[in-house]
This record gives structure tokens, C-alpha cells and sequence, in this order.
């Protein structure tokens, strides 16, 4: 357990617009995962297997999904009399709603909420990431460098660097810079989005940020910035393991294939450090006489008579005689009827897919398979 | 609800001894991922029953662990819910349903509550039972005692008023019965009795057997779907098990598979609960493999139930019988030189 008072506050409200119609209707962290799991599901584990023990969660976009998921928090120990797991939505005041219009303004509004515990340390993580990481050896490192702010680094491709904000930093890992998505990136060392704040400091940044008219009131853009001109100690914690932003349908598809890849560094079978998730009751799964499962992952209620291989099949899926699924993640409650070969494919949850259903035209791609699709199937008359 | 339960789970069973060295017939695991308990506890709360006593004997650790204050079944309530009621009584009634020297233990219980009738069930019987149905039927036929049978099979589930079973638990030493299912099985008796016909999906599990034809029996798509009812789901404690994985070069054929097991190996007509670990070129048919055992590389095995964590090393043969598995007992651990 942490012996210090260190408050996580989760930024949970974000679109991903580029996930297209797998969330139109719920936030982005409440993406389901690796046959089980949604994303959000990965730093509140984290949080709980390193001893966070209070947790502020902000939505924003599509909140009533992640609202319902978490609940009290039960899955990953946050119902607690103390601290414990709190949703926090935008809410109104006598001069109106307050929109959260920035990763900072959304932690500047429930400045009460993080008064309320007066923490030593507040850790802002992002509810939209994969990864597994022992946030306490960050605290942690925080303190041993008597820094202001802690910004997690992850090594990354040099051609990639210039998607992520950019961090150069000296020998002692103190940074130097902060370059927000550069065109030409003088550092591989990428911002993971995770930040461990000095509980003062973090408050004389929202509330100067706030009054600032011009500012964008992002950590990335506005905060640290800010903080690195007034000479406030900032260094860089060096994370090694897997990380992934799930922002695109390929990139969701590739981290799902990335659990099928012994190698890949996510492993979920690893009971020191177990993903926590709401696990629906259901029986185990079934595999027939006709069915044959290849280098899958397989959940619970699912019925496999038909051929899987390298996929991520959800729970409550049933893929009939006669039916194949190859490198594509099934969600939960889909039922995939025969005659129907899917590769690469996402299937969203609850889909039909009808006997004899043909995909379009499809090359190497990954395609996100749609209601619509099906219909328009169905209205050229099958073909 | 006007109804309570009674869940005996005190009851033993000569011929599961060998799965029940260290735990209760109630929570022996069963289908992939419950225990035994999870059936009767499930059929209670579907039922809208929500008063319900355990009376387990030693050892019941593992049975409380299982269950502890029954979230998994959301009878951890304000009002009512689970109580657990150990009993310490060793004598006569424990071979039979509704022991009254073991509910006297726990007179509390009874008369604390506010519910009108009793059901005395037992936890070595999986069904599906419907005890609000079962209720009405009482109620309408005006008996003094309703007992759940199936094709002329008595499923030892039983219900009577709470005035008849506190009357009963507290003269039966002059009246000379020792349990529920006593007084239902003597011949002579100044109670009237009824029959509640189920029609559902059953299995007695009192021997290694028929533990094991019961088991299998799940493999058959017919029993599944009269088991779990999707509007009728079986609780159980949940664990944060990944789903399981399937390598490359893995061959499962008519099983039924638990979550975070890593199958390597050929697995058919068999059973593989939570977390089993069968690694390649190891054989598995007709077996039951319980949670968190591992089964090392080249193994061949038939008719073969292996309790929790039992470790199989490398090259292991064994091959029991429909009539006589082999039961490898909870820890255990088997070298090549075992080989049968």
C-alpha cells in the first residue's frame, strides 16, 4: 500500500472519433478489449495493484456506459469507505454548465474534489491507454528527484516520435523541452500521458491557466509549458514495457493481435498483476465436434463450432459449422452463421452475421464490419 | 417472498471421499467453473428467495471462501441475505437432508425471521428447480410437506411451514426422526405429504461416478441449454481470469473450457476448469482437469479427474475406466514411475 496520499484523477471523456462507429455511442475508454476487458479497465487495475486507493474518473462524452461499468467500482476494490473510485462529470453552476473544455480545465473543475483529500500527489492518467505500469515506483521516482512533475517516457520509433508530444530531456533526466506532436522530433523519448503533479504546484498551474484567456487549458499544450518556462523542476520517469493509444480501428485491431504474440509484452495471463473487469456470469465456453481453434484467445458462454484462428473472440459469441474467423476481433454477442469467412475483420458487439454473408471487396486492410454493411448486403439481395 | 431456505450443506458423501478430503460435497467444483453450492444458491435467488442459511460441517473453509458474505449471489444484503451456520453435531442425521439436531444449532435463524415456509435443500443435487413454482404448488395441494422429485427420483428438496420444521427440530427426540428427509421417508406418519414433479434438467452427485458421468453429460449440447438457462444464470465467484488462449498446433474437441487456461495440447471430451495449463503433445481425453493444474509436455490421459492444482510431469500415462476414473487428488503431484 502507498504510504502517501496520492489521488489519481483519470480523463476518461474522450471521443475517438477516428474509431468511427464503435463509439458513437460510448467513450472511447469503454472500448472493449482483448475478449474480455475494456480499455478503461487497464490503469484502474494499475491503480489498484499499485495502491490507489482513490480515484476521481472524468467523462465527458458518452458517460452513461462507463458511468454504469464502474459503478462503485466493486472489480477493482474502489468501493471503499475512504476515497474509493468517484465519476466526474461536468456539472452546472449558478452561471451555467461547465464544460470540460481541456485535459486541464477538466482537473481545474474538481479542484474542490482534489481539495477535499489535500493529497500529497496527484497522478493524471488517461482512460484510453493499454498498458501495465506500477504507478507507486513512479510516485516514487517523483520524490526521489523532489521534482514538481513526473512525466512517464516511452521510447518510440523516431518516425513515430512526431505523433506524440516530445520530450528532450538532459543526462539526469531532467527536461529540457516539451514539443507537442513536432514535425521534426529532436527526441525518440514520448510523453505516455501519465503525470504525477506535486498536489501544490499542480493548483497554482490550474488556477494561473484558468484566468488565461488564450490558453487551450491542456496539460500538454498549456501546463507544462508553463511550468518549464517558470524553471519548475520537471523530470522524466523512463517506462519500459508495453504501451499502447488505441485511437484508430487499425491500431485497436493491433493491439488486440498484439495478445495473440507471446512476444508482444502484454501478457494478461499474470496473476501478480491481474486486469481487473466486470465479469458477467455466464457458463464456460464450448468448443464441438466441428470446431477448431488456432492461436485464439476464447471467453466465456461462447460456442465455437466453426474455425477460429488468430482471433480475439468476446464472450456470448457463437461461430457455427461451416463458418470461418482469421485474425479478427468478435465482440461480445455476436453470432457468426455459416458460409461466412471473416478475415480481419472487427465485428462490433450483438451483430448477426446471416448465413452466406459475403464481405466486400477487401484487400490487407482491417475493416470494421457494420449494421449497415449487413443491410446493404441484405438489400442487393444477397450478393 | 414468503419463503427461506435452508441449504444443508452438511451432508457427506461416502463416495466423493476422495474430492472431499479438504472441503464439503458443497464445494466441490463442478462444470468448469462452479462449485457445487452455486446451483442450489442460484436456483434460490432466480427464485426471488433471499433468506438463506448454509449449515456446513467441517472442513468448510474452502466452502466459505467460495461463498463469503454472497455477493456473487446479492444476497450480501441490509435485510436478509446469506448466513453462514456452521454445525458441530457429528451424529445421525448427517447422512440424510435436513438434519434437525444440526438446525437446532441455529434455532435463531428460524425464529428471527419473518418468512411463513421452509425449503431444506441439499447441495450434492444440480438442477434447475423452480422454488417459487414448487412453493405455489404447496401451498395449493395443502399438504403438510412438498417434496421435489423428477421421474419418480426423490431430489431431496423439501417444502413445509416454519411452525411444522421449528415443531419438528424441537420434539423429534421424542418423535424419534432424525431429518426432513426421515420424516418424508417413513412409512407411518401423522403428516400429509405431496409431490412436486420436475421436469428440468438433473444430476445426483453422491460417487466419484456419478460425479464424473455428470460431468461429461455437460458435453452434450441437450443438457447445456436445460442447465443454463440464460434467464436463469448460475452465480459463482468470479475470478479475473483472462479469456483462454488456444496456441497454434492445439486440437479441442467437444469441450467445455473455463477461462485463463493455456491449451497447448489435444484436449477431447473432457473438462478444463480455470487457469489449467496443458502443454504440447500432451493428450487429454475424457478427463476432468480442475483449476490451476498443470499438465506437462507428452502426457497421456483417460478417465482421468485431476483435482486442483495437480501437477502431471512430463510423459505421464494414465488411463482409467468409465466405471473406475482415476482420481488425482488436490496438490498431488505425478511422476512418469505412476504411470497406470
Amino acid at each position: 500500500m502507498m504510504k502517501d496520499k496520492v489521488v489519481a484523477m483519470l480523463l476518461a471523456g474522450g471521443q475517438g472519433s477516428r474509431l468511427k462507429s464503435l463509439t458513437y455511442t460510448i467513450a472511447k475508454p469503454a472500448l472493449p478489449f482483448g475478449g474480455k476487458y475494456r480499455i478503461i479497465d487497464f490503469p484502474l487495475s494499475n491503480c489498484t495493484n499499485s495502491g490507489i486507493e482513490t480515484v476521481g474518473v472524468l467523462t465527458q462524452y458518452q458517460p452513461h456506459v462507463l458511468h454504469e461499468y464502474i459503478g462503485l467500482g466493486t472489480p477493482w476494490d474502489l468501493d471503499r469507505h475512504n476515497g474509493g473510485v468517484t465519476m466526474l462529470p461536468p456539472y452546472a453552476e449558478i452561471d451555467g454548465i461547465k464544460w470540460y473544455a481541456g485535459t486541464a480545465s477538466a482537473i481545474y473543475q474538481n479542484i474542490s474534489f482534489l481539495q477535499s483529500y489535500d493529497p500529497e500527489y496527484v497522478l493524471i492518467l488517461s482512460g484510453d491507454h493499454i498498458y501495465k505500469m506500477d504507478y507507486e515506483l513512479l510516485v516514487d521516482y517523483h520524490k526521489e528527484h523532489e521534482a514538481d512533475v513526473t512525466i512517464s517516457v516511452l521510447e518510440v520509433p523516431w518516425e513515430e516520435a512526431g505523433r506524440f508530444g516530445v520530450i528532450n530531456v538532459n543526462d539526469e533526466m531532467d527536461v529540457l523541452e516539451f514539443d507537442e506532436k513536432p514535425e521534426n522530433p529532436k527526441s525518440n523519448l514520448a510523453s505516455m500521458g501519465v503525470y504525477v503533479f506535486t498536489w501544490g504546484k499542480l493548483k497554482e498551474y490550474l488556477e494561473t491557466d484558468n484566468l488565461d484567456e488564450a490558453s487551450s487549458h491542456d496539460f500538454g499544450k498549456d501546463i507544462l509549458p508553463a511550468m518549464l518556462k517558470k524553471g519548475e523542476k520537471m523530470v522524466a520517469y523512463p517506462f519500459k514495457g508495453y504501451w499502447k493509444d488505441v485511437g484508430t480501428v487499425e491500431s485497436l485491431w493491433e493491439a488486440n493481435m498484439d495478445l495473440l504474440d507471446l512476444n508482444s509484452g502484454l501478457n494478461l495471463h499474470d496473476s501478480g498483476w491481474r486486469i481487473f473487469s466486470s465479469n458477467p456470469q455466464l457458463p464456460p465456453q464450448v468448443i464441438t465436434e466441428t470446431g477448431n481453434v488456432q492461436g485464439s484467445m476464447v471467453n466465456e458462454g461462447c460456442v465455437i463450432s466453426g474455425d477460429v484462428s488468430k482471433s480475439v473472440i468476446f464472450q456470448k459469441v457463437r461461430v457455427e459449422e461451416g463458418a470461418s474467423v482469421s485474425e479478427s476481433v468478435v465482440m461480445s454477442g455476436v453470432t457468426i452463421n455459416k458460409g461466412v469467412n471473416l478475415h480481419r475483420v472487427i465485428v462490433p458487439p450483438r451483430l448477426d452475421v446471416p448465413e452466406g454473408f459475403q464481405m466486400p471487396e477487401q484487400k490487407d486492410e482491417v475493416v470494421l464490419l457494420t449494421q449497415e454493411k449487413l443491410d446493404e448486403w441484405k438489400e442487393r439481395g444477397g450478393k | 417472498m414468503n419463503l427461506m431456505a435452508v441449504v444443508d450443506a452438511s451432508v457427506k458423501k461416502e463416495g466423493l471421499q476422495d474430492l472431499t478430503m479438504q472441503r464439503t460435497v458443497s464445494s466441490v467444483p463442478f462444470a468448469g467453473r462452479y462449485r457445487l453450492i452455486d446451483f442450489p444458491l442460484s436456483n434460490l435467488v432466480n427464485s426471488g428467495v433471499n433468506t438463506v442459511g448454509v449449515f456446513p460441517t467441517y472442513p468448510f473453509a474452502s466452502l466459505l471462501d467460495h461463498i463469503g458474505v454472497g455477493k456473487s449471489w446479492d444476497l450480501d444484503r441490509r435485510k436478509n441475505g446469506l448466513f453462514f451456520l456452521p454445525v458441530t453435531q457429528r451424529d445421525g442425521g448427517l447422512s440424510s437432508v435436513g438434519a434437525f439436531a444440526a438446525l437446532e444449532e441455529h434455532m435463531q435463524f428460524f425464529t428471527k425471521s419473518i418468512q411463513a415456509f421452509v425449503v431444506v435443500i441439499n447441495s450434492f443435487v444440480v438442477s434447475q428447480l423452480d422454488f417459487k413454482d414448487m412453493l405455489d404448488q404447496h401451498i395449493r395441494s395443502g399438504a403438510d410437506i412438498t417434496e421435489a422429485v423428477s421421474g419418480g427420483v426423490s431430489l431431496k428438496t423439501y417444502i413445509l411451514s416454519k411452525d411444522l420444521l421449528v415443531e419438528l427440530i424441537q420434539t423429534h427426540r421424542d418423535k424419534k426422526v432424525v431429518s426432513v428427509e426421515d420424516v418424508v421417508n417413513l412409512k407411518k406418519s401423522p403428516h400429509t405429504f405431496n409431490e412436486y414433479e420436475y421436469k428440468g434438467y438433473f444430476a445426483i452427485i453422491d460417487s466419484v461416478q456419478s460425479y464424473f458421468q455428470a460431468s461429461l453429460a455437460l458435453l452434450d449440447e441437450e443438457n447445456r441449454k436445460q442447465l443454463f438457462l440464460p434467464n436463469r444464470p448460475i452465480y459463482t465467484k468470479v475470478k479475473d481470469e483472462p479469456p483462454t488462449r488456444y496456441v497454434n498446433g492445439s486440437h479441442v474437441e467437444r469441450a467445455l473450457v473455463a477461462n485463463g487456461s493455456t491449451i497447448m495440447g489435444e484436449v477431447v471430451d473432457s473438462i478444463i476448469s480455470r487457469a489449467v495449463y496443458i502443454k504440447k503433445s500432451a493428450r487429454i481425453e475424457k478427463c476432468i482437469i480442475m483449476q490451476k493444474c498443470v499438465i506437462e509436455e507428452n502426457c497421456d490421459l483417460s478417465y482421468v479427474i485431476a483435482d486442483k492444482d495437480v501437477y502431471i510431469g512430463e510423459g505421464v500415462v494414465l488411463h482409467g475406466t468409465a466405471e473406475q476414473p482415476i482420481v488425482l487428488r488436490k496438490g498431488e503431484t505425478v511422476t512418469k514411475e505412476d504411470s497406470r
